[in-house]
């Protein structure tokens, strides 16, 4: 059970896909710009990387040498798109925001990386430990951002249709250039730049 | 024919993969100082794109949409890309070793880089017939391998330069394409 | 079971992955696919129900709605596809009669925000309220719309959609009265 918790936590804090690893990248910040979208995007992510990390760890012995990163793909590919028939069919709006973002989970080093490095050599149950502990990391890395985005960028918070707060001053003049795609790497970087001086992160 | 080329600026400038897509952002931040190693990489990533296009293209208008399976696009474009990326693979190695073996392992890595599959799915969002799907992809190439190279260049002076301790490396790499993405959006009135 | 999978080829293993992928892909979308056309079904329902107030029932053949108040014919429905700026623009138009336009629905577009996208607004929409389909065209082309400054491309092409459309649907009518 240890061994369990121990590769959970590794993918929250020290092993954090976004933070330490600078992976997945591109659906990070593609889609921090809203609370909603980051939240789709971690789930949509979570479950693919849950899903993908089961089914290689389980065949992992079966698959050819060779074949190991076709398999590999297109085991993550047929994931994503379970998830993208089931967000058009009961998430149409969540659907329409990740656009493209979504099937682009597939070429995500996250989930392919975690399916090469970890899950294709070891047994399963460390492997949803590994998943759940990444996913839950990308989940924080992309949420703490969008929440800064969209908080400072648009001076309010929404889920849905619903607005969830305005801030005071924020509210009329908003850091805008934070909800552009400039403002994501800005974000990131500061982030980035702040978890190595706390110490979290190490310095290159 | 106006409208090709305003594809080709758009997807170049206005709607840079780096810069504004996201598209392809491993390559573009472990990329070599060296100019004429970003500008290879660029150059094999538009060629791949602009062949993954063309296939993919002809795939979805002949098998997806008669068949109505467009959902199975997602599976079908990556494992094209994958074959098509070992193919050049195998060309190179035959044909020109010393590019080969400075690629090393970057070239099976365009595999999972976001641009290729993302300009093939973004051929079909925006419904684009065979020729513009060639223009998005040269534009969506040419852009991606001018940010390349521009990043190549800063990054030598950024080695040299005098950053604090927790800002070396990938979180000064950030500041500097949010000023490029900046710079970029001013393209936005030349259409 | 296992031993069978070792003995495999490489390719064969890879075409057994695939085919298991495609498998559960079909399945899935078994279940979803009809969702989202009940989704858009409903959608198209809602749109006619709004431009006919009255309307009672209908009935739908060679994709053509012709709508009643009570066995009364109240006018004619259908979908119009247009290629915009930025992809499909699909469209409901509505029917008077054989003649003239009763309203047209913009029910989905990926134009481009705050530009092509106003051809959603109803300014643009309402210029074709009860005008005959034979003058249905940008001014510039001498006809009764006046396209969005900025947006001819998308104004044009719900235009020529619902021209067309509108055309081809008329003589479908004609043909079965």
């Amino acid at each position: 059970m240890t061994g369990f918790i121990k590769e959970f936590a590794k993918g929250i804090i020290i092993s954090n896909p976004v933070f330490i690893l600078a992976l997945g990248l591109c659906p990070t910040l593609a889609m921090s710009d809203k609370l909603e979208n980051a939240l789709g995007m971690s789930a949509a992510v979570l479950f693919v990387l849950l899903c993908s990390n089961i089914v290689v760890s389980s065949i992992r012995k079966y698959v050819p040498a060779i074949m190991r990163i076709p398999v590999f793909i297109v085991v993550i590919a047929t994931f994503v798109t379970i998830v993208n028939l089931v967000f058009q069919a009961y998430l149409p709006s969540l659907y329409e925001s990740l656009g493209i973002y979504l099937p682009l989970v597939v070429v995500n080093c996250i989930i392919l990386g975690r399916a090469e490095a970890f899950a294709s050599k070891n047994p399963v149950t460390a492997s949803i430990a590994d998943a759940l502990g990444i996913g839950i990391g990308f989940a924080l890395a992309i949420t703490i951002i969008a929440l800064i985005r969209e908080i400072l960028g648009t001076g309010s918070l929404t889920l849905g249709d619903n607005t969830l707060f305005t801030l005071p001053v924020l509210g009329e003049h908003p850091i805008t250039i934070l909800s552009l795609s400039a403002g994501a790497f800005l974000v990131i970087g500061l982030l980035l730049a702040f978890f190595r001086r706390i110490g979290v992160a190490k310095n290159e | 024919m106006s409208n090709l080329i305003t594809i080709f600026i758009t997807m170049a400038l206005l709607n840079n993969f780096i810069l504004v897509k996201f598209l392809g952002l491993c390559p573009f931040f472990g990329v070599s100082k060296k100019l004429s190693n970003a500008v290879s990489m660029g150059a094999a990533v538009t060629f791949v794109m602009v062949i993954a296009s063309i296939a993919t293209w002809i795939i979805t208008q002949y098998i997806l949409i008669p068949f109505n399976v467009v959902y199975m696009s997602t599976v079908i474009f990556i494992l094209v890309i994958a074959s098509l990326v070992q193919i050049i693979e195998m060309f190179i190695m035959r044909t020109n070793y010393a590019l080969y073996s400075a690629f090393g392992i970057y070239l099976a890595l365009i595999t999972t880089n976001c641009a290729v599959l993302g300009i093939t799915l973004w051929n079909i969002t925006e419904e684009y017939n065979l020729l513009q799907s060639i223009f998005a992809a040269l534009g969506g190439g040419v852009g991606f391998t001018l940010v390349l190279a521009i990043m190549s260049g800063i990054r030598e002076r950024l080695e040299l330069s005098d950053s604090p301790k927790s800002m070396k490396g990938l979180p000064i790499a950030f500041l500097v394409a949010m000023l490029l993405g900046l710079a970029f959006s001013g393209f936005g009135g030349i259409i | 079971m296992p031993e069978f999978l070792r003995k495999l080829s490489p390719l064969a293993f890879l075409t057994l992955v695939v085919l298991v992928a495609v498998t559960l892909l079909v399945v899935t979308e078994s279940f979803t696919g009809p969702v989202v056309e009940k989704r858009l079904q409903q959608q198209i329902i809602d749109q006619m129900e709004g431009m006919f107030p009255n309307v009672s029932d209908w009935e739908f053949e060679d994709d053509l709605y012709t709508l009643y108040t009570n066995s009364e014919k109240i006018g004619y429905a259908f979908l119009a596809t247009g290629a915009g700026y930025h992809g499909e623009i699909s469209i409901l138009v509505g029917l008077e009669d054989a003649e003239t336009v009763k309203g047209v629905v913009i029910l989905s577009q990926t134009e481009t925000p705050g530009v092509g996208s106003r051809i959603t607004e109803p300014d643009f929409l309402n210029q074709f309220i009860g005008v005959s389909i034979d003058d249905i065209a940008l001014s510039q082309d001498g006809g009764l719309i006046d396209g969005l400054t900025g947006a001819t491309i998308s104004s044009r092409a719900v235009v020529d959609a619902v021209k067309q459309t509108a055309m081809d649907k008329v003589a479908q009518i004609e043909g079965t009265e």
